[in-house]
């Protein structure tokens, strides 16, 4: 099913590639052009997905729910991400860290009521994000070139690879293996749907009032993907992971040694 | 006592390179404290009416913000191939698009506060960043780094750096694509942001 539903999605976005001739000034004659083509076919394609499919179900959505009950789901969520937390920040030698992973997830699973509510937070303990992404770029992998994937958004192929192996790490990737129940398929599925569509509504008005004062939105979003990654190419080859260098602190005086370094 | 005359020179001089280089930290944070302050309790959480908003937010754009050093830096290597009149035009609507959208986002930032974190050094001379913190209802913390210029002792903001994103690189990034794009060049972009800024 799952399988479908993605080869669904490359046609999709096949058919949007060969049928947007928006960029009509990009040659297609090295890499980097046709690969920004790809994106932005496929950046319009998500656009449109969110206009009419994300928005109007995450308008539904807000209207049956409230604040509160949307936090529930958001700290459900979260809490479900804490074992890859564990297990990243035990590769990155953030042993500590780890141990605070395994007690948050032990406590807000119990005593937080399956994760809808952060008690361990309240007792000091502060959640220690990690991630395999950022486990890979602590060990020099490289990022690798930006492309725009179906419904998910902007990627790299070490975000993509990272991504991948922190669901495995998942509870809800756990419940879709046991073959045994035959409903937990559409189960996780659906609270998979949830999570997007809670994300979105919860984001929304950010990303609408981010393209509002955009030009060129896909370069945007792409400027913003990237420069938040930024923080990770310090980590490679260091001890530490606070940093010395800001990634922001680019030459403000100078510009064509910034524009040199920035393409 | 020529000697000692250069001396004392060269003691001056490198006292007076130094204090140009380095900015006050705690003056820098006050600064944006004022900024923040004003910016959220006579603005965002204030009972006036929508137009008095706008109008104050305007004013506190237009004193604490150096856009004519940011307009610079996003519009990049085509600054420099600009006319004179191109320019200021530029300047004029990055000013006035920034304000409209901002003033949009108010209700976002409703009953927030600033917490302080310190500042960081900068590479470039007479700046710092100021390091604030935005509590959330939801997880983490928004990490908000004030990137601040002072020049006679005069404090201005360059750059916002929203989560690692700087908004003067988003900005210099997204008006470059466009730029390339755009048949009009400069002067597309300045249509298209003037457009923005009316809506």
């Amino acid at each position: 099913m799952r399988k479908l539903v993605l080869a669904a999605f490359l046609a999709l976005g096949l058919a949007a590639c060969a049928t947007n001739p928006d960029g009509s000034k990009l040659s297609a004659d090295d890499e980097e052009s046709k690969l920004e083509y790809y994106n932005r076919a496929m950046f319009n394609f998500n656009y449109q997905f969110n206009k009419k499919v994300m928005k109007p179900v995450a308008r539904g959505y807000r209207s049956v729910t409230n604040q509160f009950f949307r936090n529930r789901v958001s700290a459900f969520f979260n809490n479900l991400e804490e074992p890859a937390y564990f297990i990243n920040n035990l590769f990155q030698g953030e042993i500590k860290n780890s141990g605070i992973s395994v007690g948050r997830f032990l406590i807000n699973t119990t005593l937080g009521l399956a994760g809808t509510f952060d008690v361990a937070a309240g007792w000091g303990l502060e959640k220690k994000k990690n991630s395999f992404d950022q486990t890979m770029a602590k060990y020099c992998v490289p990022d690798g070139p930006f492309f725009i994937l179906p419904i998910v958004g902007p990627a790299t192929p070490r975000y993509v690879a990272g991504w991948t192996a922190d669901a495995y790490a998942s509870p809800l990737f756990w419940a879709l293996i046991d073959v045994e129940n035959d409903g937990v398929d559409a189960a996780v599925v659906g609270a998979t749907a949830l999570k997007y569509i809670n994300i979105y509504a919860e984001n929304e008005g950010l990303i609408e009032s981010l393209e509002e004062g955009s030009v060129d939105f896909y370069a945007t979003m792409k400027s913003a993907f990237l420069q938040n990654r930024q923080k990770f190419i310090s980590l490679c080859g260091t001890e530490d992971v606070e940093n010395d260098t800001l990634s922001y602190d680019f030459d403000f005086g100078y510009e064509d040694a910034f524009d040199e370094e920035m393409e | 006592m020529q000697k000692i005359l250069t001396f004392i020179m060269t003691v001056f001089l490198l006292a007076a390179g130094s204090a140009q280089a380095e900015v006050d930290a705690s003056k820098a944070e006050n600064f944006i404290k004022k900024v923040t302050t004003q910016g959220i309790e006579e603005i965002i959480n204030s009972d006036v009416s929508a137009e008095e908003k706008d109008a104050r937010f305007a004013n506190l754009f237009n004193e604490y913000l150096d856009l004519d050093f940011i307009g610079r830096f996003v519009l990049g290597r085509y600054w420099r191939s600009s006319t004179p009149k191109q320019r200021t035009e530029f300047i004029d609507v990055y000013r006035e698009m920034n304000i409209k959208t901002w003033s949009k986002r108010f209700d976002e930032f409703k009953g927030k506060t600033f917490v302080f974190k310190g500042t960081t050094p900068s590479n470039s001379a007479g700046q710092i960043f100021v390091n604030t913190e935005v509590p959330m209802e939801q997880g983490a913390p928004a990490k908000v780094v004030w990137r601040v210029k002072e020049n006679d002792g005069t404090f201005k903001v360059v750059d916002i750096i929203i989560e690692n994103v700087s908004l003067a690189i988003t900005a210099r990034n997204e008006y470059a694509a466009y730029i390339k794009k755009s048949p009009d060049g400069v002067d597309g972009l300045i249509a298209n942001l003037r457009q923005k800024s009316m809506q």
